[in-house]
């Protein structure tokens, strides 16, 4: 028995505590700067360390219920998290989740054979996964890379116009009533549009099997067009519904290990404080940019893990995480380094 | 006759949800059905594990409102702590 070693009364083993730890740390740091839960880093790790596969998605769901309370808060002192979008998001998501659920059975029916007891749906879910990945990934990296050339055309669009003494009117949306104006994100937009985008993003989750955090969060930005950081707060305030939902529906089942949930959490709520607190440092196109890399990165190793090569993408998928880690440590400790110079300039320029 | 439209357009896109009743529910997963031995635990494992063993909905209703709880209390507890040492936040500009 190592010294770090707990005993978990549910799962009745010993595991490590520093290694929950860990892993809650590495998915806080992850949860609070990109606004997921991490359940697709939090499974491959505890199946690699060995912790029992029966307790994981509810244990991890326990961690991650308890962490976004913790997330959700300091974005909210922050003013990212746009209450009542959230809230509505809720209801279309519960939807979409539930289609996307049912039409999973349905595939499972069609085509079930005794070769293939999951009928089409294993193989439709995950080259789904996979192209949903890389697509959604590319198409980030693509808007990262061209933003400051859409920014020059659209100035010198503007210019022109000005010159020729004509106003721009802005790009409208749809504009199907009832309009619902959202004064911390800052836009107006049809209830219809905002139900109708947490009704995808709930039906490709629920479709999945996945949490849907990774889904919504592009989701907000670009279809519903939060500013990136308020899509972050608000997903992870979307998350901690789903997380409570989870957390109570996988107990009941006994399939949550409290212990190693607390742990998680311990280490969790120290990684969240580090991530949430980066965001304050890095601008929105920074953010997009880390996290189409995320899950590029979490792509190869659906497909890796597709190819058969399953110990190397959950080692890929550790490793990805643990990167980003340090990634955006490093950058909210040059963020804060740069801050601290800049009030020492501003006191001394104050007392000349 | 565009709010007769409007209404109409609004009557239509309530009724999507009753897709969700197509067909079976949500895949919830199978109970484990397995019963924790009590014998070797003491203090607060065989507080938890007595309650996994009798009652799991008294068990799940404990492990959400303990995860809920810990969540604030640590909220609070590092609000103070991070304020204390001046790394406290404040709202932000959102620059893109």
């Amino acid at each position: 028995m190592g010294i770090f070693d707990i005993y978990l009364p549910i799962a009745g083993m010993q595991f490590n505590a520093l290694i929950l730890i860990a892993i809650g740390f590495s998915v806080g740091v992850l949860g609070g700067f990109f606004g997921v839960g991490g359940a697709w880093v939090v499974t491959p790790a505890l199946n690699a360390f060995g912790f029992p596969m029966a307790y994981a998605i509810g244990t991890d769901l326990a961690h991650i219920f308890g962490k976004s309370i913790v997330a959700t808060a300091k974005h909210r002192k922050m003013g990212n998290v746009d209450m009542k979008l959230g809230l509505l998001s809720i209801v279309g998501s519960v939807i979409g989740v539930e289609i996307g659920a049912r039409n999973v059975m349905w595939l499972s029916e069609l085509g079930k054979t005794a070769a293939r007891p999951d009928g089409f749906a294993g193989p439709v879910v995950r080259y789904t996964y996979m192209v949903m990945l890389f697509g959604l990934g590319t198409y980030m990296l693509y808007d990262y890379m061209t933003k400051d050339k859409r920014a020059a055309a659209q100035a010198a669009k503007v210019a022109a116009a000005s010159r020729a003494g004509i106003t721009l009117e802005p790009k409208k949306g749809w504009q199907l009533p009832p309009m619902i104006h959202f004064p911390a994100s800052g836009i107006t937009i049809s209830f219809w549009t905002v139900t109708g985008v947490f009704l995808f993003t709930g039906w490709l989750s629920g479709f999945l099997g996945v949490g849907g955090g990774f889904i919504r969060m592009p989701a907000l930005i670009y279809l519903i067009g939060c500013p990136t950081a308020i899509a972050v707060g608000t997903d992870l305030f979307s998350v901690l519904f789903s997380g409570a939902y989870g957390c109570m529906t996988y107990g009941v089942k006994g399939r949550v290990e409290i212990i190693a949930a607390v742990l998680m959490l311990i280490g969790a709520s120290i990684g969240a404080q580090i991530g949430v607190t980066a965001v304050k440092y890095i601008r929105g196109y920074g953010i997009r940019l880390l996290f189409a890399i995320m899950i590029i990165l979490a792509g190869t190793s659906v497909t890796l893990k597709q190819l058969e090569f399953k110990a190397a993408a959950q080692w890929m998928v550790m490793c990805a995480a643990l990167g980003m880690c340090l990634v955006i440590m490093i950058k909210l400790w040059n963020g804060f380094k740069k801050e601290q110079a800049e009030k020492a300039a501003y006191a001394v320029k104050e007392v000349k | 006759m565009k709010r007769l439209w409007v209404i109409i357009f609004n009557l239509l896109l309530c009724s999507v949800p009753t897709l969700a009743w197509s067909a079976e529910g949500l895949d919830i997963p199978a109970e484990l059905g397995k019963k924790v031995d009590l014998t070797k635990l003491s203090g607060i494992n065989y507080f938890f594990a007595q309650w996994y063993n009798d009652n799991m909905w008294v068990y799940a209703a404990i492990v959400t409102a303990l995860m809920g709880l810990l969540g604030l209390t640590i909220a609070l507890v590092t609000d103070v702590f991070l304020k204390m040492i001046g790394m406290d936040v404040h709202k932000i500009e959102h620059h893109e």
